[in-house]
Order: structure tokens, then sequence, then C-alpha cells
């Protein structure tokens, strides 16, 4: 049987048109643009023309993204740049404790070098308190950072609001958006959020890895953190995979394209696993919010009793790939920080398994997943002891 | 895949697991806090002092159980002072390996093992309760595996100090800053120490 993949908010397989749109780069349009010059001027027009595209789907000017090699590259031109260009209109900067690590290892960083953080709180869903973040600007906050589809739990926070409250401190604070789990994923409009810098991937919308996409709203300026030569664009010196690009808007117009169909099937499905779960296994606590107020990509459920290395290796040899929030699966054998500041205790954090879906699942892959999740949860929960000491 | 053949197969079937009707010992070691949890329970031939029947229950990951699975397989048919002296090593050994980041897990089935045997012997007058001193300090800190190289801190000459006054465990550990396991072996130390009810206060230092 076909592998089934619920890892998508890691990364994506590639659409096969997107690979189809990669292949001439590779092949015999393999130049860097050049004025003047015939190929170098089609290769131009091409850049032109993906990004044009990239920049109609959030509602921007094609003058307004930077191509990126990745989203961890855009996030951090986005507050490298910001922050070396603007610091002298202040030090202080607004994140919060369950943001993408992009995010909070590039604040842990600038923390270090004499910046001022507050790191927000979120309520039991994984939304933000807009309060503490109302009572937490200062008058040298000049950047407040958060990552608009919570990698986790999937909880979307209130852009337009964030965005109503930092008007309100009656001075300029610059507004970035980690929006990797959220493009492709739920609708995007930097215009009417208000947002200044954002980063986007294409491998987590099935484009190629390696490429993503900075958001700088005109008027918003940023210092280089790479130098070297400007190839392809002025902020992301050197060479950009020509190819990877060609695959990235191929990949933004399959997923625009189709935007409500594709992000409501999806919606479908996760609903579908969750009401399948809850129907067949007992004892689990859902992580974030049910709903619309959830990415549709997205479904976090911790079983209790046991520990979710074990359901993940189960599920791996059934086929099956998944992502655990356990200790013993994570680098520094900790267990997830979104989840414990969430108020989940150390074994519902260990017990958590992440299901996250693209367009290219389907109803039977739950339909499978569920069966084998039922036997999976029945047998390590017969092994446990703290089971049988609870029943 | 990080995980031999052999854990795999432990792993999905485990041997001599559920719990055993009026055992002669039981131990459990670890907490769902730490992420994994294991009790083992046996009955003993009083007269030949081989362990007859052994199980375990696990709350754990893939090693866990695995190792858990396996130290019971070895334990079973030996004598308590047989089946005392298999080390983690063994353990994972017999495993064909473990990632090194998994070594506590062979740690926490053997020390469980080392627990329900030494319950037995109290039980049975064989042996004494062991009295607290520095050196029970140390021989704890051997079962705190840094994950990296999956060796204890003991052997990898990682702890500088150990000091036990006046209800106060003092513990110098050398390890970088930057290290990623720097919490995580810190968390450890007070997993392992905290047990002792002569300890009341851990200071570790790094």
């Amino acid at each position: 049987m076909k592998r089934i993949y619920f890892d998508n908010c890691v990364t994506s397989k590639p659409a096969p048109e997107v690979i189809e749109a990669m292949l001439p780069y590779l092949k015999e349009k393999f130049y860097f643009p050049q004025n003047f010059v015939l190929e170098g001027s089609e290769i131009q027009n091409d850049l032109e023309r993906f990004r044009k595209i990239i920049a109609d789907s959030i509602n921007s000017k094609s003058e307004e993204i930077h191509f990126t090699n990745g989203g961890t590259s855009a996030n951090n031109l986005g507050i490298k740049g910001f922050l070396t260009e603007n610091s002298d209109k202040g030090t202080h900067i607004i994140t919060s404790v369950i943001d993408y690590p992009d995010l909070l290892t590039n604040a842990a960083f600038f923390e270090k070098s004499g910046f001022d953080i507050t790191y927000l709180g979120s309520d039991q869903e994984g939304f933000l308190d807009l309060d503490e973040l109302e009572a937490a600007i200062r008058d040298d906050t000049i950047l407040f950072m958060t990552t608009m589809v919570n990698h986790v739990v999937g909880t979307v926070q209130p852009l337009t609001e964030i965005r109503r409250i930092l008007d309100r401190s009656g001075h300029k604070i610059a507004f970035l958006v980690d929006a990797g789990q959220a493009y492709g994923r739920i609708p995007i409009d930097v215009k009417t959020m208000g947002i200044d810098l954002m980063s986007v991937s294409a491998h987590k919308i099935h484009g190629p890895q390696g490429v993503g996409a900075l958001f700088q709203r005109e008027g918003i300026s940023l210092s280089p953190t790479k130098h070297g030569v400007n190839r392809i664009d002025n902020l992301e010196t050197g060479g950009i995979s020509i190819a990877s690009l060609a695959g990235f808007a191929k990949a933004v117009e399959l997923a625009f394209d189709n935007f409500n169909d594709n992000t409501s099937k999806i919606r479908q499905l996760s609903n579908y696993l969750l009401n399948k779960i809850e129907e067949n296994i007992p004892h689990i606590i859902l992580n974030g919010p049910r709903g619309e107020k959830r990415s549709p990509h997205n479904m976090n459920i911790s079983f209790e009793y046991i520990e979710g290395e074990a359901i993940m290796m189960m599920l791996d040899l059934a086929g099956i790939t998944v992502a655990t929030g356990s200790a013993c699966a994570s680098q520094g054998l900790k267990p997830n920080y979104v989840l414990m500041a969430l108020g989940r205790d150390h074994a519902q954090s260990h017990g958590s398994i992440k299901f996250t879906f693209s367009r290219y699942n389907t109803k039977k892959e739950i339909d499978y997943t569920v069966q084998k999740l039922t036997e999976v949860i029945s047998e390590l929960r017969s092994r446990s002891p703290l089971y049988n000491k609870e029943l | 895949m990080q995980y031999s053949q052999k854990v795999l197969d432990h792993f999905m079937k485990p041997h001599n697991i559920g719990k055993l009707e009026n055992p002669d010992a039981t131990a459990t070691e670890g907490s769902p806090a730490c992420g994994d949890q294991v009790s083992i329970y046996i009955k003993v031939n009083p007269e030949t002092m081989v362990i007859d029947d052994i199980k375990f229950q696990s709350y754990g990951c893939a090693s866990n159980i695995a190792t858990a699975s396996i130290i019971t397989d070895m334990a079973k048919g030996k004598t308590l002072k047989e089946a005392k002296k298999i080390s983690w090593k063994e353990a994972a050994d017999a495993l064909d390996g473990l990632p090194p980041v998994k070594m506590h897990c062979s740690v926490l089935a053997v020390d469980t093992l080392r627990k329900a045997i030494k319950e037995y012997e109290v039980k049975h007058h064989l042996a004494q309760k062991d009295k607290f001193s520095k050196d029970l300090i140390i021989d704890e800190l051997k079962k705190v595996i840094y994950p990296k190289v999956g060796e204890d801190i003991i052997t990898l000459k990682m702890v500088k100090y150990v000091g036990f006054l006046e209800g106060v465990a003092i513990i110098d550990v050398d390890i970088p800053k930057f290290d990623k396991y720097r919490d995580n072996i810190a968390e450890e130390i007070r997993e392992h120490l905290e047990k002792f009810t002569e300890i009341k206060k851990i200071k570790i230092t790094m």
C-alpha cells in the first residue's frame, strides 16, 4: 500500500505540475537574469511573472516581494534586516512563547545583543492574550512578531485585531508575520491585515524545497543581512534556484486557483479524522481550538496514558507518517514547548500526535489510519501501567 | 531508521508483557513526567533463588518497551544474584544497539529490575535497605545518560564534584552552555535524586 503522509506542516510532496514547471529551467533555460541579452532577458521576464503570481496571492505589489532561499531565510531577512535598520527608533520587541522557532531564536539572538523582548503568553487554545499585548507596548517598541497559524496546534491568530492594537499605540510598530503554515491554507490579505513583513515557504504548499519569499511593505526599510552579488534579489544576494522559483510560482497557482475547494476539502478531512477518533478512541484531548479558528490542515490530539513516540513508531510501521510532541522524539529530549505553554502537562504533551493534511490526502486514508490508530492505542494502553491503574 | 530490527521486533511484539498475579516483588521506576515509566513484577523460587516468572508494563517509547522486553527475557531463569549483574550495556547489546539518545531507556529497565530484586531480598531478609551516603548519590548519577554519546555522566567524567551536607546534595557538572542537553541533564539529575527522602535540596552547578 502507498505510504500515507500526514506530516504536511513539515514539508509536502511536490505537485507533479510543479516538477513539470521546473524542468525547463534545469535543462535549456539555465540562465541567470541579465538585461540586453536574449536568454537573460527571458529569464528576467519569467521571474517577474513568478513574482506577480506570489504578490497577487496575498494582495501585494510585485515590488514588495523578495525571493529567498526558503521560509527561514525570509524570516531572518525580515527580522534581522528590520532590527538592524531601525534600532535607532527603539529596541523593544514583542513576540510570544508559542511562536515558531525562527522567531524565537532570532528574539534570543537580539536579546543577547541588547534588545528587550517581551514574550506574550497563550491561552489554552493557543490564542495570544491581546490585553497582554496592549499592556506590553512601550514607546520604544518597534516590532511585533507572530506566527499566523501556530505550527503545533493550528491556532489562527486574529491579525486584523492585532494590527488595530498596534496602531492604537500612537507610533509605528512593524508587524512581522510568519505565514509558513498559513499560506495556501487560510486567506491572507496583507493590505487589510496591515502586515508589514511576512514570510512564506514553497515546500509547505507542494512546491520545491529551498525557496520562499518575504513580503516587505512599501515604506518599511530593511538592511541587507547577506552581503554579496545581486543576481536575483537585492537583499537575498547570490543565486536562488530559478527552477525552484518556477516550481514555487506553479505551486502558488495550484493552491490559489482552487483555493476554496482545496481548503474546504482539507477541512473536511481533518474534521472527519477528529470525528472518527472521538467516536472510536476514549481518553483523548484535542490540542488547539475546534472549528474555523483552527487552520484546516492541522489536527493535534493527545492520547492519554501512553507515549507519543511509541504511537508514531507503530503508525510508521503501518505505513503512516505523523508527528509527535513527545520529548522522546524531540532533538533536546524536551516535551513540546507550545503544548506546555497551552497548559498541557508533561504526559499530555508526550502523548500528543500531530496530523497535518494536504489536498492529496483522502477519506480512505483516514479510514485506514483511524482503524490502525485504534489498534495501536489499545495495544499500547494494554501495556501501560498508568492505564490499568486509572481504570 | 535509527532502531535496529531487534528493537522493532521487541517493540511490536514484546515478551513478558503484562502484570503478574501475586508477585513476590514489584518495582516501578520513572514517571509520566519524565516520559517513561516501567513496572516489573517477579516470582522467585525461594529454594533456588531463580526468577521463575517475570512480567513488565511500560509507559514509554519504542526503546523503553524493547529494553524492558529484552531485560525480562534475560532475567528469566537466572538466580537473583545473576540477574542483578545484568548491565544496561548488555541489554542494549542484546538489542543490537540503541541510538545514544535512547540509552537512558535501557538504564531505566535495568534499574527497575534491580529494584524489584532488592525488594525481594529486603522482604526475605537477604539484604538490607541501602544506607544513604554520598556513594549512593554517585551510583544514582551513573544512571544519568548524556544523550549525545549514550554514556553515563560519571563514566564520561562530566561530574566534577559531588557533595552531601545537612540534606543538601551539591552536584557540579561540566557541560558547555550551548549544549542542547544541558537542561535535560539537570532535569535528569533532579529526577534521580528527588526520590531520596534524605535529600532535602539539590544544588546543581554547571
